[in-house]
């Protein structure tokens, strides 16, 4: 890597790492535009020569280097993935398009049924394919989003301060998805949504530690569950909202991860076998998050080009699962869409 | 006061460096210093694109020219430190960096640049004080942007 940004010792001595590890070039960009999580354009899942990690312009400091800690540790599992043996990714396939299209519906179905304004039909079909998209894009990111926070901690634990600001305010983000919707979608994946990321959160709090991370301190609508007790647990009309199940599913979730990510030895030096351990791991945990939300038949394990290629043939893919749910009731205004 | 035509020059070569097009950046700044070599902005701006182009040791000479306009230009001090930092002076740029902080203690990058530089020279705790002060500095900066992104 030759570089004309400036970047503390501890972040290029890991950036010369990476590319040692993995034979590999990784180039820095800065744009104005760039997401503020910054963007991994990586040479396991696009066809291109040079790793690219992009990040925002105003970060000049130790924002900038702890995104590019987090980049190159996702990297390092990517490419030990790939060089020992196969990179995959969560994909999706017509039929499971299908699959978890159906059951989707059958879950709005249940809950339109308690509900006195009914959600006009064409926005139905169309939430469909938007959640189960959701869903898709939020597992292939949450799981190794863990792994990488709580790896970049152990191994670089003097930026810290840094890290904590940037899960806040990730966090935060993440927990205003859907927000809009909340009405709409069924309370099931509304829920399951926040529950992920309310592990997550949680995961990272005690593992940093950090009190202020966790979702009933930082998330306004469940602070109201911060010390509750048992009695009000069971008195209050809390129980039957949406965040409080949120925060139950979510503490579930939390086991599951705990599970997956304690075994972990987080201090390792960094070498191609232990980055394919994080892979593996990273795997066996989205396998059980899957399992635990019953969409393990949802998503295929799949070269990332196969998802691109997935990615290309969505729209068909939702069309064609509306024409098994529907069967002739909805083919014909299909076809006129076309 | 600088002539406009130059001040004008420098704006158009400052959209291009955003955008990443550091030589038609530098080829406006250099119309602009030719018309008003006495435009200390002018050698600033042209310092910014060459560090950008990998080029620190003309960089270090368009902060000399700026600095000898107006030595009080907090954010040449810190371009300067930038530069010399890059070219493995690191005792030059943390002098460069304390003159920048000492007229703008508000400046994040001259901050960072401290730390990075007092790390290099094994001065570890100097450098955490450096960097959390970068920091504190960065998220301002950072909750700025988010909120000009919300405005707009």
């Amino acid at each position: 890597m030759k570089t004309e940004i400036p970047l503390s010792k501890q972040i290029r001595y890991f950036i010369s790492v990476t590319e040692e590890v993995l034979d590999t070039e990784i180039s820095l960009l800065r744009d104005p535009e760039a997401d503020p999580s910054g963007t991994l354009v990586d040479v396991y899942t696009y066809p291109i020569e040079k790793n690219v990690i992009i990040f925002p312009t105003q970060y000049i400091g130790l924002l900038k280097d702890f995104v590019l800690a987090k980049h190159c540790t996702h990297l390092l599992m990517k490419g030990a993935a790939a060089k020992k043996a196969q990179y995959k990714v969560c994909s999706f396939t017509e039929d499971s398009t299908y699959r978890g299209m159906r059951q989707i519906y059958i879950d709005a179905l249940k809950d339109e049924a308690k509900k006195e304004s009914k959600l006009p039909v064409e926005k139905l079909i169309k939430m469909l394919n938007i959640l189960f998209m959701h869903f898709q894009e939020d597992i292939n990111e949450l799981p190794w989003n863990t792994i990488v926070n709580a790896s970049v901690y152990h191994q670089m634990p003097k930026i810290r301060k840094t890290q904590l600001y940037h899960l806040m305010k990730e966090s935060k983000a993440d927990m205003d998805e859907m927000m809009d919707q909340e009405s709409i979608i069924p309370r099931r994946y509304f829920v399951l949504n926040k529950a992920m990321f309310y592990a997550r959160d949680l995961y990272l709090a005690n593992t940093l530690p950090a009190d202020e991370l966790k979702p009933v301190i930082n998330i306004p609508q469940m602070k109201k569950f911060d010390h509750l007790e048992v009695k009000e647990m069971l008195t209050t009309r809390w129980t039957h909202t949406a965040w409080y199940q949120s925060k139950v599913f979510g503490d579930t979730m939390l086991e599951i991860v705990d599970d997956h990510l304690n075994r972990v030895n987080w201090n390792e030096k960094p070498s191609l076998e232990y980055y394919y351990e994080l892979y593996q791991i990273g795997v066996n945990l989205t396998n059980h998050l899957l399992k635990y939300m019953t969409m393990s038949d949802w998503f295929v394990w799949e070269s990332p080009k196969h998802l691109l290629g997935a990615m290309d043939n969505k729209n068909r893919y939702e069309i064609e699962a509306l024409k098994k749910i529907f069967g002739d009731l909805i083919t014909e205004s299909l076809e006129e869409q076309k | 006061m600088p002539l406009k035509e130059a001040v004008e020059l420098v704006k158009k070569g400052r959209m291009y460096a955003q955008r990443t097009k550091f030589k038609e950046a530098l080829a406006y700044y250099n119309k602009a210093l030719t018309l008003d070599p006495k435009y200390a902005e002018g050698w600033y701006f042209r310092a910014s694109a060459l560090i950008d182009m990998g080029n620190p040791a003309e960089a270090l000479a368009d902060c000399e020219r700026a600095l000898a306009i107006n030595p009080s230009f907090s954010e040449v001090w810190s371009k300067k430190g930038l530069a010399l930092f890059n070219l493995e002076r690191f005792d030059d740029a943390l002098f460069a960096c304390t003159r920048a902080l000492n007229l703008n203690s508000n400046d994040a990058l001259a901050w960072y640049i401290k730390g990075v530089c007092l790390d290099e020279l094994d001065r570890p705790e100097e450098a955490q004080e450096a960097y959390g002060k970068s920091l504190e500095l960065e998220i301002i900066l950072d909750m700025d942007a988010e909120r000009r992104k919300i405005g707009r």
